[in-house]
């Protein structure tokens, strides 16, 4: 790691970061185990095993990782939108799930297993195919394959670097502006700004 | 696209319910559990207020701001209708780019074409301001030339009007908005005044490209920016504070040191006795026998009302302008509306450096060069500028993943290199093309109306003007010592579908941005743009909302409405 742990934590507690900011990072920290409403189980521990090639923490066990397919869900029940669409895309429920019913199939005709018992290595075999568009499957007829994989690992990332933890690991100090930042110029550093391991 | 209902039997996931995809709207439909499935008929008889207002603008931003103001100056009535809600920033907005997603236009858009345009946080707002809320603050001024490309180059189309007719606004806008520039600016026709405000301070990125382009011989300045570099005083408005160098114009200014319309015009509008409502979703333009538009019909907190009026005016963006009209089969004579559509060249270059950069902070368009505005070895139409750029680490890790593609721990590794990274950009003007346009889809949102179908595909002339910055940024970003260069495509803003012209045969709006055949109907936003331009949008925008509102009063004057 090249920034130490803890520090987006610390600043929170600080003057310089606003109300409104303060809650909306304590939010992600705190947030309780989530229960999925839109995925079945399975479709969901297939998803949490897609997130988890695409975003690996093999640093962080269950409780303390940051839970991506928690955010998927979440957002997918709700029917939140982020104001456009792949036109050769189906709308984002029926792609996730055409997108992740065609990762099984794939997996399957790939390898004759189920993804989630898949080796990591043969999991990336099967995402590396969904993103080159060369992965088996009839669903993918029904899914363009490099988009759907572009708007899910877009998704994860978005999620990923927005939470705390996420934020700390590129040594992001920008939720603590107040009052002002006034060293701004290369290599200039804020007494706040986390300093990097050399 | 598969048919839904077939999808719907595939068992790999629950069943879903019904696709509502805006949550502001899926509130007002809990609210109203009626109208969740069925469009609702029309009624036939609305509440109908007996109050018929001189003029009614749909939209807050750029375009619908500037000229509200100068219409309740001028002691007219005037009502404003803005889709999003009203915001309180100093308390509401936060440094964090998730939370802030309530700045965007999130109503689904379907986008088409080999180049499909990103909508949302790339480029559409809403709320009481609307896109200026979460605009970048660029405000150059469009260099003469640029309004006459056709002229110049044989392709394009000029503008019905000259930058002489554009100067003036100009100048009253930069001293109205507080604009933070170098005086004299090195580039385009000599003005009256400079700026009222110095620059703001370079930060890394902008120091970077600084060095390397005085190597390699390329001019720079500190650009122009709507943010204010001291504390200003904003008539009717009062003292706005000093940018904080917070760099999160992108997702709302907290402080009211960018001049987003909520802090400039609105006030000044309401001062004077404008009438600014919030959440109210247009549907429908109601005109007499005679085509004549007599009011407007909206959605106000799951409430259908109606507004009258003696004149419209129609500022909601190049997306929702014309998408009005098209569901209201208005202005459609010409058979321009939705067409013409264009998107700036907007292409990102990045790199690893050395020093620490900490993207984040500073006014993130800090350094400009318009040495490339007609660059003598152009093998295309027109001309780009150049501009450094900071990056919120949300914006660039979505980057990453999209247009590199890497994932799983090479995603993570180049994404700790964050405080490293530096950009700078394009903004290039853009050819009307047939293949690019906007049309209504057969997918229906929420309101049960169509969602927009918006096709973009670069053509050549985009094309070689890409690679030609292409090869430029590098060049600079050698020059300045970036490892690990690579590119993100990009369009910006989206322009064009209403253009203006001389003759309704082509264009949907006169010079004035009065629409052909439909005398009391005005469109003031880069719909009406009939070339791109080479510039950021914003400035050009506001100047034409001030030229039209004083046509209109001038006409109204003359009693030629």
């Amino acid at each position: 790691m090249k920034y130490p742990p803890g520090t987006v934590r610390a600043l929170l507690d600080t003057p310089h970061v606003s109300e409104a900011t303060r809650a909306a990072l304590q939010q992600r920290l705190d947030a309780p185990p989530y229960e999925p409403q839109f995925f079945d189980a399975e479709t969901y521990r297939l998803l949490g095993a897609v997130c988890a090639r695409l975003l690996p923490q093999p640093e962080r066990a269950a409780p303390d990782a940051i839970d991506l397919p928690a955010g998927i869900d979440e957002r997918l029940a709700s029917g939140k939108s982020d104001g456009w669409r792949y036109d050769v895309l189906p709308p984002d429920r029926e792609a996730y799930r055409l997108g992740l019913g065609g990762i099984q199939q794939a997996a399957q005709t790939e390898f004759g297993q189920n993804f989630l018992a898949l080796s990591p290595e043969q999991q990336n075999q099967v995402l590396a195919a969904v993103q080159a568009g060369t992965a088996p499957g009839d669903l993918w007829l029904k899914v363009d394959a490099p988009r759907f994989f572009e708007e899910l690992l877009a998704e994860a990332t978005i999620l990923y670097y927005s939470h705390p933890l996420g934020q700390e690991e590129i040594g992001y100090a920008g939720m603590a502006d107040l009052p002002a930042w006034t060293r701004i110029g290369l290599d200039e550093r804020e007494e706040r700004e986390p300093q990097e391991a050399k | 696209m598969p048919d839904e209902e077939e999808l719907l039997e595939e068992g790999v996931v629950s069943p879903v319910q019904p696709d509502i995809q805006d949550p502001l709207l899926r509130k007002l439909l809990q609210a109203e559990p009626a109208t969740a499935d069925t469009p609702e008929p029309r009624p036939d008889k609305l509440p109908e207020p007996d109050d018929e207002v001189d003029c009614v603008v749909i939209g807050t931003g750029a375009g619908g701001a500037p000229l509200l103001a100068r219409l309740a100056l001028a002691g007219l009535r005037v009502v404003a209708l803005e889709a999003g809600p009203r915001h309180e920033p100093r308390r509401d907005f936060a440094t964090d780019e998730e939370a802030q997603r309530f700045l965007f236009w999130n109503d689904e858009r379907l986008s088409a074409g080999k180049d499909p345009l990103s909508f949302g946080n790339n480029n559409s707002g809403t709320g009481v301001g609307g896109s200026t809320l979460h605009y970048t603050a660029y405000t150059p001024r469009v260099q003469p030339d640029d309004l006459r490309i056709r002229t110049e180059f044989g392709v394009g189309e000029d503008w019905p009007l000259s930058y002489e007719d554009l100067a003036p606004y100009y100048d009253e806008l930069e001293w109205l908005l507080g604009i933070s520039g170098p005086s004299p600016y090195p580039w385009g026709p000599a003005r009256q005044r400079g700026y009222p405000l110095p620059p703001l301070p370079l930060n890394g990125a902008a120091q970077l490209m600084q060095r390397a382009c005085e190597k390699l011989g390329i001019r720079t300045s500190p650009a122009a920016n709507a943010a204010v570099s001291a504390r200003y005083y904003q008539e009717g408005i009062g003292w706005r504070e000093a940018c904080t160098n917070r760099g999160f114009c992108q997702a709302g200014c907290s402080n009211g040191a960018k001049a987003s319309m909520d802090v400039t015009f609105i006030p000044l509008a309401e001062a004077h006795g404008a009438e600014v409502r919030a959440d109210c979703f247009v549907t429908e333009i109601e005109r007499d026998a005679q085509g004549r538009v007599t009011g407007v019909v909206y959605q106000q907190h799951g409430q259908q009302q109606r507004q009258r009026c003696r004149t419209l005016f129609l500022c909601a963006g190049a997306v929702e302008t014309p998408r009005l009209l098209l569901l209201n089969e208005l202005a459609l004579s010409s058979g321009q509306v939705g067409r013409n559509l264009m998107a700036h060249p907007g292409l990102q270059l990045w790199g690893t450096f050395e020093e620490m950069v900490r993207p984040y902070k500073g006014i993130p368009g800090g350094l400009i060069s318009e040495d490339t505005h007609r660059p003598a070895d152009a093998d295309f139409a027109g001309g780009y500028l150049l501009q450094s750029i900071g990056v919120m680490p949300v914006t660039f890790a979505s980057q990453v993943a999209r247009s590199r593609g890497l994932w799983g721990q090479p995603l993570r590794e180049y994404l700790q290199q964050y405080n490293h990274v530096a950009g700078i950009n394009i903004l290039g003007d853009c050819l009307p093309h047939t293949d690019n346009y906007l049309e209504l889809s057969e997918e229906k949102d929420a309101r049960g109306l169509p969602k927009p179908r918006v096709h973009f595909t670069n053509q050549e002339n985009e094309q070689r003007m890409n690679a030609h910055a292409e090869r430029v940024m590098r060049r600079i970003w050698e020059a300045a010592g970036a490892r690990d260069i690579w590119t993100f495509p990009r369009s910006a803003h989206v322009i064009g579908t209403c253009r203006m012209g001389l003759s309704g045969d082509d264009a949907v709006v006169d010079a004035d941005g009065r629409c052909f055949g439909v005398p009391n109907l005005y469109i003031c936003d880069n719909s009406v743009f009939p070339s791109a331009l080479s510039v950021n949008p914003a400035l050009t925008i506001m100047a034409l909302s001030l030229r039209t509102a004083d046509r209109f009063l001038e006409k109204r004057q003359r009693l030629d409405l």
